[in-house]
């Protein structure tokens, strides 16, 4: 039986840095829209 | 401190705690047998499911509240609630494909998550699109609590029906997700997941409705 | 309570008499069912998938859409010489000025099914004889469904810009859920499956009608309010 794991942590890493760039995007955006007169 | 800076410390403090929960999900968290690291995709997809449904439950029940309380900051929080709720379901509706190709094979599918979590998106589409189209605040405002009463009734509905219903087979567009029974390691760390996911929208809806409000004022004088 | 379905019947009356009368709406719909049931042959290969696989979506997509098309045109009577402001000014209550409304666009909606229904059956060689009557409840519940939240958004989309537009976009959500019972149904009766399997999808159909009429009509006066 093929005890390996599958290899995709590609991916994982992937889905990992795209969700703090989301969140750290829509942080950003907050800011400078806050800081408009 | 205003209502914005201390959002904006909710999010600095949630976006460090959300790293606290990468270490654990990645350092002690078990790898799932069959599903390989991937799966550790799970612990920020379902928090931010769970919390694009919240945002659109609370817009709603701001709205029915703003109906008969006629308060104009319930307006403002429904607005806030909704654009946050976007931001969310735009990362379910990008980390499930990607948790789903090296899983499923495919990039889309119709599950009960994604599939609901679209679903929500297009409510909030629809509420954001209705509020642009109107100019006047007064009615904005109330044909916006119209819309997201009607949005909460019709998840409250999604989510009953299953109940009321259950003998017919789970359509895909129920919004139940059965949580499979987690180990325990796995149940702690998706539930700190939730922890951070909740700190992270309540920060940001703060500094939504600062932005709402600033803009009234701007607006009135 | 009789006072107010007899104001209901009057606003019913009026708007089918107006639409009935220029009939260039009615004919519009229809030849638009019609040409939905066209495009939608054209766009199979009847070599690859059966009819009766894809006749329940056909179906229900073309009655989506008719109804979509029915309810853009709901208020748009008012719109032109602020009728609605005269509406709103006359003794009416504002419940009855939404089950008015509700009963004509159901009236109009029915009309366009009754023809798209025989000529679905025509153009696609469906046999519905024996499930006739399963099958007019589903489609009547379902129409319910559809018009019951479109009268509601129809009457605040009228007053916005690019009416026509934001109609569907906002009504599209809330039509989902019975379109998906309605296929399911649909599916189940024309497969022939026993009338059990079906029963569920019906009572769900018919729970989303009572709760949504119920909210809608609750609704309604703060859409017209001043």
């Amino acid at each position: 039986m093929d005890s390996g794991v599958p290899q995709n942590a590609g991916y994982l890493i992937a889905a990992y840095i795209l969700v703090p760039t989301i969140l750290i995007a829509y942080a950003v955006s907050l800011y400078r829209r806050s800081q408009r007169p | 401190m205003t209502i914005a800076q201390k959002g904006r410390w909710l999010v600095i403090v949630g976006l460090v705690l959300l790293g606290g929960v990468y270490v654990r999900a990645l350092a002690f968290t078990p790898v799932e047998r069959f599903q390989g690291p991937a799966q550790k995709i799970f612990y920020v997809h379902v928090p931010s499911a769970v919390t694009t449904e919240l945002a659109v439950i609370l817009l709603g029940l701001a709205g029915v509240f703003y109906l008969f309380l006629k308060d104009p900051r319930l307006d403002r929080f429904a607005e806030s609630s909704a654009e946050v709720g976007t931001v969310f379901a735009g990362i379910v509706l990008t980390t499930g494909p990607i948790w789903g190709k090296p899983i499923w094979g495919t990039w889309w599918t119709w599950d009960a998550r994604l599939t609901s979590t679209l679903f929500l998106f297009f409510l909030l589409m629809g509420y954001q699109v209705l509020r642009g189209a109107i100019t006047d605040d007064g009615l904005r405002a109330r044909y916006s609590a119209v819309l997201g009463s009607c949005a909460v009734v019709l998840v409250g509905f999604i989510h009953l029906s299953v109940y009321l219903f259950p003998t017919l087979h789970p359509q895909p567009i129920v919004l139940k997700p059965s949580k499979p029974s987690l180990p325990p390691e796995m149940l702690v760390t998706l539930l700190l997941s939730f922890g951070v996911f909740l700190l992270l929208f309540t920060g940001f809806v703060m500094q939504r409705y600062a932005i709402a409000t600033r803009r009234a004022e701007a607006f009135h004088g | 309570m009789r006072e107010l379905w007899r104001q209901a019947w009057t606003i019913a009356r009026k708007d089918l008499t107006l639409e009935f009368r220029s009939r260039t709406a009615i004919v519009s719909a229809l030849v638009f069912t019609a040409l939905v049931l066209t495009v939608f042959n054209f766009g199979r290969d009847p070599t690859a998938v059966s009819t009766l696989d894809l006749a329940p979506s056909i179906l229900w997509v073309t009655f989506t859409f008719a109804a979509m098309l029915a309810l853009n045109r709901a208020f748009q009577l008012e719109l032109e010489n602020q009728a609605l402001e005269g509406l709103l000014i006359s003794p009416l209550d504002r419940r009855s000025l939404y089950w008015g409304k509700l009963l004509a666009n159901l009236a109009f909606v029915v009309v366009v099914e009754a023809v798209g229904l025989p000529l679905f059956v025509l153009f696609f060689n469906v046999a519905v004889g024996h499930v006739l009557l399963p099958l007019l409840a589903v489609i009547a519940l379902a129409t319910v469904g559809f018009v019951a939240v479109g009268t509601l958004f129809s009457a605040m989309v009228v007053r916005t810009r690019f009416a026509e537009l934001l109609l569907p976009v906002v009504l599209f959500p809330f039509l989902l859920l019975p379109l998906t019972y309605a296929v399911q149904a649909t599916a189940r009766l024309l497969a022939g499956r026993p009338l059990s399997e079906v029963a569920g999808w019906l009572r769900l159909l018919a729970a989303y009608d009572i709760v949504f009429v119920a909210v809608a009509s609750w609704l309604f006066p703060y859409t017209v309010e001043e």
